[in-house]
C-alpha cells in the first residue's frame, strides 16, 4: 500500500497484515531498521499470538541480525523459538540464533569460544530442521567454523614449533590430524609433523609423515615442502631461513607469529 | 483431568476460555494431530506442553469421545512496561534487566523478580537503599499495563574507613594501602568511591597482602564490618585487623627424603636470607633455587616443599625445604580462554613451561603472576584441572579482558612554564598484541610538544624490549630564556634484562636542533642600534643534525624489590654523538637514590645524587646541549635560575645551562596530625648542587652588577632548604614547595614557591 | 649477564631404561616403569618417544638448546619392545620452518583493528 505511515500515529486502525507488510516493505528499503521494527511490535502489540504476531517476531530477529545487534537477535529469536516451537519459521529463527555467535566469530588468535556456540547452534539446525534451506547453508558454515577451530589448533602448534618446543608442536599437530581430517589444515600439519620430526632426528616418523601427505594431498604446496626437506637435496647444516629483519617486519608488525 | 491409560483418537479439538489466545495457537501449542491414535501418556505430554507455556492460570483437557476439550483460564497480557522514578539508570537500560515484556504475558512471580532484578542494578551502582515496587493498571479487553515504581534513594558513599587492632601500621599508612578513595568532597564526580561489595572484598585482600609481605605471617584481615548511615546514602566500612607477631627467617636447612639424593649441594644453591623479613615471595624464591639445582642434575621431579618451624620467642620461623619425589603429572594442554582481544601468543609466552613439560605447581603461580602483571585483566584464574589420563593434566587460564586504551586530558601547572595542557592517548595492549603505543600533545605557555611511543615488549619472541619514539617540541623566547628552540627527534631503542633487578638499554637518535634569535625578548627597550642578545647565545643560533648512539643501565628495587619498605635506584648512561651528523659530543649522565619507609611506614626519607658531564669535540657546546636544571631537579630556582649566565649590550640577563652539574637532594615526608580524610601530609628538602662549565665564555663580568656583555661562570655551590605539603586532592596529587635559598649567588633567580598539580581526568 | 636456564619435556635416565627387557616388555609395563611417552608416532601402533630439552637464555640473545635428549621405544607386531635408542642434539637435523601458513579465515587488516582500537577509549580519572 502506497501511502506512507507516519513513524509516530497511532496504528490501531490498521489490519494485522497491513502493519506487517507495511514493515516488510519499510525494512527492505531503507538501512536503518527502527522503522520497521517499530511496526513489527505493534503489530505484536496489537494483535497478540496471531499468525502475523508470530512471523513479525522472527522479522524482528531478523532485522536486529541484518543490523548487527548480535545479542538483542539472539534474545528475540530465542523467544520466537520458545513462545512458538513447533512453527514452520522455527528453523529460520534457529539459523538466526547459530548466524548471531558465527558473524562474531574472532580470529584465531583470540578465544573461540564464539566459534563452539557457533558450531552447536549450527548442528542444532542441522539436525532439528534436516531438509530446510537453512539446514544446507548451516552444513557450510558448520564446516567453515570447524575448520577454524583446527586453526587455532595449528596457530599454537606453530607457536611451539617457532620456539624449539617440538614435542609440544608435534602434538598439537597430531590432535589436527586426528580430530581435524576434514578440514583444510591438514596438509600443512602434517608438514608440519614432518618438520617436526627432522629436527628431533627422527627420520622414520617424519617419511611416514610425508608418505601420508603425499598420499592424500600430492598437490597442495605443503607437499611440495616437505618432499624438499624429506629429500637429499633439502638438508642442509644450518637454517637458512629469511633475514632477521624480515622476521621483525613479520611478526611485531603484520602480527604473524611464526 | 487424568486420563486413562487407554488409546485416545480426536477427529476434533475444542478450545474454550480463551479471550486472547485464538483456538488454533493452543492447539499448536499441544501439538496434537488429529485422527492419529495417542496413548494416555502423550496425552498428559501434550498437557504438560500447553501448561508449561506459562500463558494460562489453568488448564484442563477433558476427552469426550472423540473430541478433547481444552478448558483455559488465561492471565492477562501486558500491553506495556514503564518505569518511573528511574533517574540513574534509564528506561533502556533497565528495559534489559527486566523479562516482562509488552505483548508478553504477566505474572505476579515474574513481576516480582524483576522489580528485584532493577533493585539488584542499582545496589551494584552503589545506591543500596533503592526501593521497587511494581504496580498493575487495567487496560480495557483484559489487557493490564505494568509499572515499576522506584525510589532510587542516594548512592551510597563510603563515608569513612576505619580500622580496629592495627598496632603496627598507622590508619593512614593502611589507607594508602587501600583502593578505595575516601568521600572528599568532589566524590560525585568520581565513581572510586561509592560503595560495592566487590571493592570492600578487594581491598580485604590489598589489606592482607600489605600485611603478608611485611612478615606477619598469621594475620587475619575479617571482612569489613559496614553500617549504613540514618539517610541511608553513606557507610562506614570497618576492618577488623588481628596482626599476629612479625616474623623474620631464621636457619634454613634443606633435607633429602629421595634416596640416592644428596642435600649438600642443594644446601649450598640458597642465598642466606637469615634476619630478613618472612614473605611469601621468599620462601617461593627458596624452593626456585633448591627446584634449580635438581633441574641442572638432570632430575625432572625433585620439589622442595617447605615445613616451617616457628620460634615464637625470638620472633624467627626455620624454613626446612624437604626435597621429595614430586609425582609424575604432565601438562597436556594449555587452553586459555576469555582473551576475546589479547591474542593467545600474549599470554601462552608468559609461561616458562610448555605443553608436555612435567607440572610444576610453583612455576604454574609464577606464570599466573606475570599475567596479571600484565595488566591487561581484570581476573586471572590459572590453575591445573585433571586431564584425558591420571598422569595427565591441562592447565586451565581463564582470563577477563579489562579496557587498556585511555584517553587522558591533563591540566597542568608549573612554575617555570605556568598553566598547560595536554591530551595523551596511550593503549597498553595495542591490537591485542601486547605492543603499548602512546601519543601524548601538550601545550605549556612557551612550549609546545608532540610525542609519539611505540614499544613492542617481546620482539621476535624474546624478553627484548623494542621500542621506537618520536618527539618534536618548540620553545618561544620568554623573560628567562632570550631564543626559541625547535626539535625534531627520532630514536630507536632495545631494552633488555640483565639480572634481576637490572636492565640495560641501548640506543640511537637522530634530532635536528634550531635555536632562533631573531626576535630577541626585550624586557627593558634598548637603545636601537644595540644588539640586545648576548653574545654567547647568538653564537649558538642556527640549525645542527646530530646522530647519536648510547645506553643506559639501570637497577632499581624501590616497587619490586625484596623489601617493600626500602629500594634502591641506580642508573648510568652514556650517549656518543659524531657518527655523521655535524655535532660530536660525549654525555654521561648518573643517578643513585635511596628510600626507605622508617616508624611504621609513616616517613619516608629519601636521598638521591644526579649527576653529568658532557665533553664536545666539535667547537663550543650549544645551548640545547647543555645541561639546564628543572624545578623538580633542583628546588627554589627557576629554569636557567643558577649556573653560568650571559648578560646582553642592555643588561639583560640569560642563562646558559652548563657542561657539568651535580646535585644533591635529601628529602624527608611525614604526617603532619591532620585528620585522614584531608588527605594531606608534609615534607622537608634541603638540595645542594650546582651546574657550571661553559667553553668560550668570551670576556667575563667583573665588578658589582650591574653587568653587561660579558659571561659569569664561577663553580660555586648552591643550596636550598624548604618544607612541602602535599594533598591528593580529588582533582589529583597537588605538590606546594616553599624553599628559601641558603647558598646562592647575587645572580642567580631563586624562586621561593612552587606549585605542580598534575590532573588527569 | 647471567644466563637463565629453561627446562623442558622428561627422559627416563639410564638406569631407569635398565627396567626394560627387549623383547619382554610391553606397552603396559613400560608405561609402568618409566611413565606414558610425551608423545608418539603418527601412524596408529607406532614408536614412543621421551623428549627432554635444556635450553640457555642469555641477554638479549635468542634462546639456545644446549642438551637434548630423546628416548625412542620401538614395538613390533605383538606389541612388544622391539629397540630402544637414544638421540642427541647432534641427531636432530637443524629445519627452515616453511613461511606458509594456510589461510585460517579472515585475519581483520591492520587498519580495521587500529580503528576498533582506538575507538574503545575509557576516561582515565576515578
Amino acid at each position: 500500500c502506497g501511502n506512507q505511515v507516519g513513524t509516530d500515529e497511532p496504528l490501531d486502525g490498521y489490519s494485522a497484515e497491513e502493519i506487517f507488510t507495511r514493515g516488510e516493505y519499510v525494512l527492505e528499503n531503507n538501512r536503518r531498521i527502527e522503522p520497521a521494527m517499530r511496526y513489527f511490535r505493534e503489530v505484536e502489540r496489537l494483535y497478540p499470538y496471531t499468525d502475523w504476531a508470530r512471523r513479525s517476531l522472527v522479522m524482528q530477529a531478523y532485522a536486529l541480525h541484518r543490523d548487527g545487534q548480535y545479542d538483542e537477535a539472539r534474545a528475540t529469536a530465542q523467544r520466537f523459538l520458545d513462545q512458538y516451537p513447533g512453527d514452520p519459521d522455527a528453523a529460520w529463527a534457529a539459523y538466526i540464533v547459530a548466524l548471531t555467535y558465527y558473524d562474531q566469530i574472532e580470529d584465531v588468535g583470540r578465544d573461540q569460544g564464539l566459534t563452539f556456540q557457533a558450531l552447536n547452534h549450527l548442528r542444532y539446525v542441522i539436525e532439528q530442521y534436516p531438509n530446510t534451506e537453512y539446514a544446507r547453508s548451516a552444513v557450510l558454515k558448520f564446516d567453515l567454523a570447524f575448520d577454524r577451530l583446527a586453526a587455532k589448533e595449528m596457530e599454537i602448534g606453530r607457536f611451539y614449533l617457532s620456539r624449539g618446543n617440538y614435542q609440544a608442536g608435534i602434538n598439537r599437530f597430531r590432535a589436527v590430524v586426528e580430530q581435524y581430517q576434514t578440514t583444510t589444515q591438514t596438509p600443512e600439519a602434517l608438514h608440519r609433523l614432518v618438520e617436526s620430526y627432522l629436527a628431533l632426528g627422527l627420520r622414520d616418523e617424519a617419511q611416514t609423515a610425508g608418505a601420508i601427505l603425499g598420499h592424500n594431498f600430492r598437490s597442495s604446496p605443503f607437499y611440495e615442502d616437505s618432499f624438499r626437506l624429506l629429500t637429499a637435496a633439502g638438508l642442509s647444516d644450518q637454517a637458512q631461513g629469511t633475514s632477521w629483519l624480515n622476521d621483525i617486519y613479520r611478526r611485531t608488525i603484520r602480527g604473524e607469529w611464526l | 483431568g487424568g486420563a486413562a491409560a487407554q488409546a485416545y483418537r480426536f477427529s476434533n479439538i475444542d478450545v474454550q476460555g480463551n479471550a486472547l489466545i485464538d483456538d488454533d495457537q493452543v492447539v499448536a501449542f499441544a501439538r496434537i494431530v488429529r485422527n492419529r491414535s495417542m496413548s494416555g501418556a502423550d496425552l498428559n505430554a501434550a498437557y504438560q506442553r500447553v501448561a508449561g507455556t506459562g500463558f494460562f492460570r489453568q488448564v484442563d483437557f477433558t476427552p469426550r469421545g472423540n473430541t478433547l476439550v481444552i478448558t483455559v483460564q488465561e492471565y492477562p497480557l501486558i500491553s506495556r512496561v514503564a518505569f518511573e522514578g528511574n533517574r540513574r539508570l534509564n528506561d533502556e537500560r533497565l528495559g534489559g534487566v527486566v523479562t516482562s515484556r509488552s505483548g508478553g504475558v504477566y505474572s505476579p512471580a515474574t513481576a516480582e523478580a524483576d522489580a528485584n532484578a532493577i533493585a539488584a542494578a542499582y545496589a551494584e551502582a552503589g545506591r543500596l537503599s533503592a526501593r521497587v515496587t511494581p504496580r498493575l493498571i487495567e487496560r480495557a479487553n483484559g489487557r493490564v499495563d505494568l509499572a515499576f515504581e522506584i525510589e532510587e534513594g542516594a548512592v551510597v558513599e563510603v563515608e569513612r574507613i576505619s580500622f580496629v587492632g592495627n598496632r603496627t601500621f598507622s590508619e593512614r599508612r593502611l589507607r594508602g594501602a587501600l583502593a578505595t578513595v575516601q568521600a572528599g568532597r568532589l566524590s560525585t564526580l568520581f565513581r572510586a568511591d561509592n560503595y560495592n561489595e566487590a571493592r570492600v572484598a578487594r581491598d580485604r585482600q590489598a589489606l592482607q597482602d600489605f600485611y603478608l609481605s611485611r612478615g606477619f605471617v598469621d594475620v587475619q584481615v575479617l571482612s569489613g564490618v559496614t553500617e549504613l548511615t540514618r539517610e541511608r546514602d553513606g557507610a562506614y566500612v570497618t576492618f577488623t585487623i588481628r596482626e599476629g607477631q612479625q616474623y623474620r627467617i631464621g636457619r634454613v636447612s634443606v633435607v633429602s627424603e629421595i634416596g640416592g639424593i644428596d642435600a649438600a649441594p642443594y644446601q649450598a644453591a640458597l642465598t642466606d636470607r637469615t634476619g630478613m623479613l618472612f614473605t611469601p615471595t621468599m620462601v617461593e624464591s627458596l624452593i626456585q633455587q633448591a627446584e634449580r639445582v635438581g633441574y641442572e642434575a638432570g632430575q625432572r621431579f625433585v620439589r622442595a616443599e617447605p615445613r616451617l618451624v616457628r620460634n615464637e620467642r625470638d620472633g624467627t620461623i626455620d624454613v626446612e625445604l624437604a626435597l621429595v619425589r614430586g609425582e609424575r603429572v604432565f601438562i597436556e594442554r594449555i587452553d586459555i580462554q576469555g582473551n576475546v582481544a589479547t591474542q593467545d601468543n600474549v599470554i601462552r609466552r608468559q609461561f616458562d613451561v610448555a605443553e608436555g613439560d612435567p607440572l610444576n605447581p610453583r612455576e604454574i603461580r609464577e606464570a599466573a603472576a606475570r599475567i596479571q602483571a600484565l595488566g591487561y585483566f581484570s581476573d586471572v584464574q590459572v590453575n591445573p584441572v585433571a586431564g584425558s589420563s591420571p598422569e595427565q593434566a591441562v592447565v586451565d587460564v581463564q582470563v577477563e579482558e579489562q579496557p587498556t586504551g585511555s584517553l587522558g586530558f591533563g591540566l597542568s601547572y608549573g612554575a617555570d612554564d605556568g598553566i598547560g595542557g595536554s591530551i595523551t592517548y596511550n593503549e597498553t595492549n595495542f591490537l591485542g598484541r601486547g605492543q603499548r603505543l602512546s601519543v601524548q600533545v601538550s601545550t605549556v605557555s612557551s612550549a609546545r610538544s608532540l610525542s609519539f611511543n611505540f614499544t613492542e615488549p617481546a620482539l621476535l619472541g624474546r624478553d627484548l624490549a623494542f621500542g621506537i619514539a618520536v618527539g618534536l617540541s618548540s620553545t618561544t623566547s620568554s623573560e628567562s630564556a632570550q631564543f626559541g628552540t625547535q626539535r625534531l627527534q627520532f630514536s630507536p631503542s632495545l631494552t633488555f634484562p640483565v639480572s634481576e633487578f637490572g636492565r640495560l638499554s641501548v640506543r640511537a637518535s637522530i634530532s635536528r636542533d634550531e635555536l632562533t634569535v631573531t626576535v630577541p625578548y626585550d624586557a627593558t627597550p634598548a637603545p636601537t642600534g644595540t644588539d640586545t642578545v648576548a653574545a654567547r647565545i647568538r653564537q649558538d643560533a642556527g640549525t645542527t643534525m646530530t646522530s647519536s648512539v648510547g645506553y643506559t643501565y639501570s637497577f632499581d628495587t624501590r616497587r619490586n624489590g625484596r623489601d617493600p619498605d626500602r629500594g634502591f635506584v641506580f642508573r648510568f648512561g652514556q650517549d656518543l654523538a659524531g657518527l655523521g651528523g655535524d655535532r660530536r659530543w660525549l654525555r654521561s649522565t648518573v643517578m643513585a637514590g635511596y628510600e626507605r619507609r622508617v616508624f611504621n611506614g609513616d616517613v619516608t626519607l629519601r636521598a638521591e645524587f644526579e649527576a653529568g658531564a658532557i665533553a664536545h669535540q666539535s667547537g663550543d657546546s650549544r645551548i640545547n646541549e647543555r645541561f639546564v636544571l628543572t624545578s623538580d631537579q633542583f628546588r627554589g630556582f627557576s629554569a636557567y635560575g643558577m649556573g653560568p649566565v650571559a648578560y646582553s649590550p642592555n643588561g639583560t640577563r640569560n642563562g646558559l645551562g652548563g657542561n657539568f652539574f651535580a646535585v644533591a637532594r635529601l628529602e624527608a615526608e611525614f604526617p603532619i596530625g591532620l585528620p585522614a580524610e584531608y588527605n594531606m601530609h608534609g615534607g622537608l628538602f634541603m638540595d645542594v648542587g650546582s651546574v657550571w662549565g661553559i667553553d668560550n665564555p668570551g670576556t667575563t663580568c667583573v665588578g658589582p652588577a650591574p653587568y653587561s656583555n660579558c659571561v659569569i661562570d664561577d663553580r660555586t655551590l648552591r643550596a636550598t632548604a624548604g618544607v612541602s605539603l602535599f594533598w591528593d586532592s580529588p582533582m589529583g596529587p597537588l605538590r606546594f614547595n616553599f624553599s628559601t635559598p641558603i647558598m646562592s649567588e647575587d645572580y642567580d633567580q631563586p624562586r621561593r614557591f612552587d606549585l605542580s598539580m598534575a590532573t588527569r581526568f | 649477564c647471567s644466563p637463565i636456564m629453561r627446562y623442558h619435556g622428561y627422559a627416563p635416565s639410564d638406569e631407569d631404561l635398565a627396567q626394560i627387557q627387549v623383547g619382554r616388555d610391553t606397552r603396559e609395563t613400560v608405561a609402568q616403569a618409566i611413565g606414558q611417552p610425551g608423545m608418539g608416532g603418527v601412524m596408529e601402533g607406532s614408536g614412543w618417544y621421551y623428549v627432554q630439552s635444556d635450553w640457555r637464555e642469555r641477554g638479549w640473545r635468542a634462546p639456545e638448546e644446549v642438551d637434548r635428549q630423546v628416548v625412542a621405544i620401538s614395538f613390533d607386531q605383538g606389541d612388544r619392545v622391539s629397540n630402544i635408542e637414544r638421540f642427541g642434539l647432534a641427531d636432530g637435523q637443524v629445519v627452515a620452518l616453511s613461511r606458509r601458513v594456510t589461510d585460517s579465515g579472515p585475519r581483520p587488516s591492520v587498519m580495521s583493528q587500529v580503528l576498533s582500537a582506538l575507538g574503545q577509549f575509557t576516561s582515565l580519572g576515578g
